[in-house]
């Protein structure tokens, strides 16, 4: 690889490209995520995020003005990922790129990231190791490891000792049922069985039978978002686990953007997770009154609240650093904020986003709509997942 | 003159790929893409156009060319070029071992099999984590300079001359191979196998080889992409990924090689203009485009010059 | 022992849906000799139109009723005005143009209805579930299980023992010389499509519990339409049922079993079925 920086590449781009000289004090960022296909919805959801973000901070910060790029990835398609990347990093210039849904997306970047010194805020993709995959790679969503461990951690608290696993047999879901299982059977309980269903799945019926004929205090479930998911819930209250007594553990299975759809059956299911909707502070009531304002209709998840701190994140390194890559990172660094999910911070080891993880149920609001209310929190947790 | 006319359109090829290297220094890695995906359809261009070989799997090849590359460069040597055949080699076992069995079919039970063959394999891929990554895709793939001369640059302007060499390698590879024995086979026995087989055509044998030359062909392609990339992830199996190969090429009408370059170029600059502009909806702009060429040019966009001159002749 | 029953009841009743949603896939893929890869898209049509129907306070049955009934009339002028020449077309040229429509199908309702779950509230007496003694089965299985005796029974009735079924085998058959006879085969192949269409609606709002709506569904769960036809036979209702439930029994039992393996099973039996019987297993003549 010839390597570049991005001091030689800013000559370049301007001695080819005279209109890059006119527009020095414009920071531009590059948002790469679905905007197409069946996870379209990511893509949305980060972009009326950003634009409420915009919309209550204005497009200018510390003398620079920012705009956002939004680029179409498809779906997991690394390939794309990487064109579009370089693309925007050579022909429109941006100084930061950001989205990032699936991990082989985030992966095909990396490369390009460290090469050209652009700092990248990974606003979703979610395997622990992806950030040491480059120096400029940075979070503002959440791992596997820091929303499981605490879930199984309070499944212990409450007296549960024995669970079962149940999750989709690809690369997140192993990381999550490894992560249940360590932190679980650290405190004492007991796995009884470890179920790894197809990712092609569309009736969990079996598996839902299978968990309950071993009757455990709880299982704990991972799979993709969207019709698993659904039908895994179905299949939970239909197969008389809840009957049973057995407590169901999830972590993103509750997505608010699904959450009605889920309907009655969702009632009662127990997640951790670092984002509620229905989080109880005037930040989070700010942010989600706006989001409804601007975009009737939408409601906040955790794309949202992972896009809105990836924005303010950059805002700040745009503030002290202006388009300077390795000064950029050097102000993340540690840097802390308050957030609609709650105080974050930066951690300088991990370069990953340092959050509270609520424990929550489903239940329904004052206007009978579900929600993900908050009924436990542990406090600052960091990314558990590089320790292991 | 005769010879000098069948080069017009390879000239005005390079003459466009030359051309757009420096009209579009920018956009070289999505150009690059373009390349590689033309190489794909070529392949399918092959045992569909040439063959008359109806398959909805050839990504079961590109997937294995792309792992195959990807594993040579990580465990072997990142030598691009000895990857390239590591990743034809790959894509030609797998197309003759599962031909064996695919060649004998047709019709609903052929595109049945050949999408049982990449989702058969999409799923090893997925379960051999510690040697694909599984889903979070394979990492650590790192190129060295080709021929020991030309690193890829981060602007993708060796990797697109790469590509684009290999393109033509492939181009006039298959331009031989058309002319060949076995090519004019081919083409007796897509127009009807029963006739070829009465004059003792060893048709089956003759589709296994095709259908074997194809795989190989995909698997350069996908080994080019996991190169220039230097990530491999499991959609390189998917159904769609061979879905949309077939209507490009149909797109630019089969059987003739220029069509499968046409309708990649086409059908992937129509993409990037029509989802920059509108995402949630250019999939019903691509519907469309299909039904339309299906409907009025059976044989594809490139059929459309004579047809339209018909037209006009036909109203004088 | 308890298990091999588990896995006969969910394997049927999974495999009765599979049937449901793949049946009239065979009707038009098998009678009509054309791969319909857009039948995925009745059933998302049918699914849409329920989930806007129940959602806006119709009653289910009701929804469900109106919902077939409208995809069956939007058929009809896709029929005329699409498949029609599209039956005449070869499979290559079947296959894209009607990838087409299934991509044209999509936009309309993400367009529409937005890429989110499409959820259709279960009516009251569909919730809960049946107790077999040694587990339970959810309603809304039984109720797919019924419906599913019910539509093999009544296409067995149709295509047999009517006069419309006689005039659909004949044009079928040779359609030239049953239109010379004075059967109207445009007729009976538009009624037979929107026949087809209807089913998909039907499978797709049935099964909704299972194989979620939602605007990518026709894509989403083409090879498993697909593979169930194929290995059944096109075209033949009792060999779609057998194979519905045999592969709904396979997948169930490696569920149980050996659920690492699921998919290659999955498909290498599919593999090894089509190489064996290419027609598929009660498939006649050329499909």
């Amino acid at each position: 690889m010839t390597f570049i920086t991005k001091r030689q590449l800013a000559v370049t781009v301007a001695a080819c490209l005279l209109a890059g000289a006119a527009q020095a004090d414009t920071i531009r960022v590059g948002v790469i995520a679905p905007f197409s296909g069946p996870f379209a919805i990511w893509g949305q959801q980060f972009q009326q995020a950003i634009e409420v973000y915009q919309a209550e901070h204005g497009t200018e910060i510390g003398g620079h003005s920012i705009e956002f790029l939004y680029r179409d990835t498809g779906g997991v398609n690394p390939d794309q990922t990487r064109a579009l990347a370089q693309e925007l990093l050579i022909r429109e210039g941006v100084d930061y790129l950001s989205g990032l849904v699936f991990t082989p997306n985030a992966l095909a970047v990396a490369e390009l990231a460290t090469q050209s010194e652009t700092p990248t805020v990974i606003m979703n993709a979610a395997t622990s190791m992806i950030t040491t995959q480059s120096d400029y790679f940075l979070r503002t969503g959440f791992t596997l490891w820091q929303v499981t461990v605490p879930m199984a951690d309070w499944a212990l608290a409450q007296g549960i000792t024995t669970a079962v696993t149940a999750v989709t047999d690809y690369g997140p879901g192993i990381d999550a049922e490894n992560a249940f299982r360590s932190a679980f059977e650290a405190g004492g309980g007991t796995v009884l069985d470890a179920i790894r269903m197809p990712i092609q799945t569309t009736d969990f019926a079996p598996f839902m039978q299978r968990v309950r004929d071993q009757a455990p205090a709880a299982v704990f479930g991972f799979l993709p978002a969207g019709p698993p998911t659904y039908a895994f819930t179905r299949a939970y209250n239909e197969n008389g686990l809840r009957e049973a007594g057995i407590t169901f553990l999830g972590t993103g299975e509750t997505d608010e953007t699904t959450l009605e759809a889920l309907g009655e059956p969702a009632m009662g299911l127990h997640t951790a997770y670092h984002y509620s909707a229905a989080h109880e502070s005037e930040m989070n009531h700010a942010f989600t009154a706006r989001l409804a304002e601007m975009f009737p209709g939408s409601v906040a998840n955790l794309a949202s609240v992972g896009a809105y701190d990836g924005a303010a994140l950059i805002y700040h390194m745009v503030e002290v650093a202006g388009s300077d890559g390795p000064a950029a990172m050097q102000a993340a660094m540690g840097h802390a904020w308050e957030s609609p999910r709650g105080p974050v911070s930066i951690d300088p080891a991990t370069r990953h986003i340092t959050q509270n993880v609520y424990i929550r149920m489903v239940d329904r609001d004052a206007e009978g709509r579900l929600i993900n209310r908050e009924i436990d929190t542990i406090e600052a947790v960091p990314d558990l997942g590089l320790s292991q | 003159m005769k010879m000098l006319r069948s080069f017009i359109p390879d000239t005005l090829l390079i003459a466009l790929a030359v051309g757009a290297f420096f009209a579009f220094p920018y956009d070289l890695a999505f150009l690059t893409r373009i390349v590689i995906m033309m190489i794909f359809v070529l392949s399918i261009d092959l045992i569909l156009g040439l063959g008359g070989i109806v398959t909805l799997g050839q990504a079961a090849m590109y997937g294995t060319g792309a792992y195959a590359a990807g594993l040579f460069a990580v465990h072997v040597s990142n030598d691009p070029l000895l990857g390239l055949l590591a990743g034809m080699a790959a894509g030609a076992v797998i197309a003759l071992m599962s031909g064996l069995l695919l060649m004998r079919a047709g019709g609903l039970t052929l595109i049945m099999l050949s999408i049982a063959v990449a989702q058969v394999l999409a799923e090893i891929a997925n379960r051999a984590r510690d040697w694909t990554g599984g889903a979070d895709g394979m990492r650590g793939i790192r190129m060295g300079p080709i021929l020991g001369q030309w690193r890829f640059d981060f602007i993708g302007q060796t990797g697109y001359i790469y590509c684009v060499v290999v393109l033509f390698v492939v181009l006039f590879a298959l331009k031989g191979l058309k002319a060949s024995p076995l090519g004019l086979m081919a083409r007796g026995i897509h127009e009807s196998p029963a006739r070829m087989r009465a004059i003792g055509a060893p048709v089956y044998q003759r589709r296994l080889i095709l259908y074997t030359i194809g795989g190989a062909i995909a698997g350069i392609a996908g080994a080019l992409a996991a190169q220039i990339t230097q990530l491999v992830s499991l959609e390189v199996f998917s159904f769609t990924l061979s879905a949309e190969a077939v209507i490009m090429l149909i797109l630019g009408g089969a059987g003739r090689l220029y069509g499968a370059i046409l309708g990649v170029l086409i059908f992937m600059v129509v993409h990037h203009l029509a989802a920059s502009v509108d995402p949630i909806n250019w999939l019903f702009l691509i519907g469309l485009m299909v039904l339309l060429v299906v409907f009025f040019l059976p044989k594809g966009l490139l059929s459309l010059p004579p047809a339209l001159q018909r037209l006009i002749g036909g109203a004088r | 022992m308890t298990t091999l029953l588990s896995i006969l009841v969910d394997g049927i009743a999974y495999g009765m849906i599979l049937f449901m949603i793949s049946v009239g896939l065979s009707v038009t893929m098998g009678l009509m000799r054309v791969i319909n890869l857009a039948h995925g898209g009745f059933a998302l049509i049918g699914g849409a139109l329920a989930h806007a129907l129940v959602t806006h306070g119709v009653n289910y049955w009701a929804g469900m009723g109106l919902a077939v009934l409208g995809t069956m009339l939007i058929a009809l002028p896709m029929e005329r005005g699409l498949y029609a020449r599209i039956y005449r077309m070869g499979e290559l040229q079947q296959v894209l143009a009607t990838i087409g429509i299934a991509f044209m199908i999509i936009a309309t309702v993400n367009y529409t209805l937005g890429s989110t779950l499409l959820p259709i509230p279960t009516p009251e007496g569909l919730r809960g579930s049946l107790d077999l003694g040694f587990r339970t089965l959810p309603y809304h299985r039984v109720a797919v299980i019924v419906a599913g005796l019910l539509v093999t029974l009544f296409l067995y009735l149709l295509i047999e023992r009517t006069r419309f079924g006689i005039r659909l085998r004949a044009a079928v058959d040779h359609r030239a010389t049953a239109a010379t006879l004075g059967i109207n085969t445009g007729r009976i192949f538009a009624l037979t499509f929107m026949l087809g269409a209807g089913l998909a609606a039907l499978g797709g709002i049935l099964g909704a519990e299972l194989l979620p709506i939602e605007a990518y569904y026709p894509l989403r769960y083409m090879v498993l339409f697909l593979v169930v036809v194929a290995v059944g036979g096109m075209g033949s209702i009792t060999g779609s049922f057998v194979a519905a439930l045999g592969l709904g029994t396979l997948d169930t039992a490696s569920r149980y079993l050996a659920p690492e393996y699921g998919t290659i099973v999955f498909f290498v039996t599919m593999a090894v079925l089509l190489t064996l019987r290419p027609q598929g297993l009660l498939g006649k003549g050329r499909a």
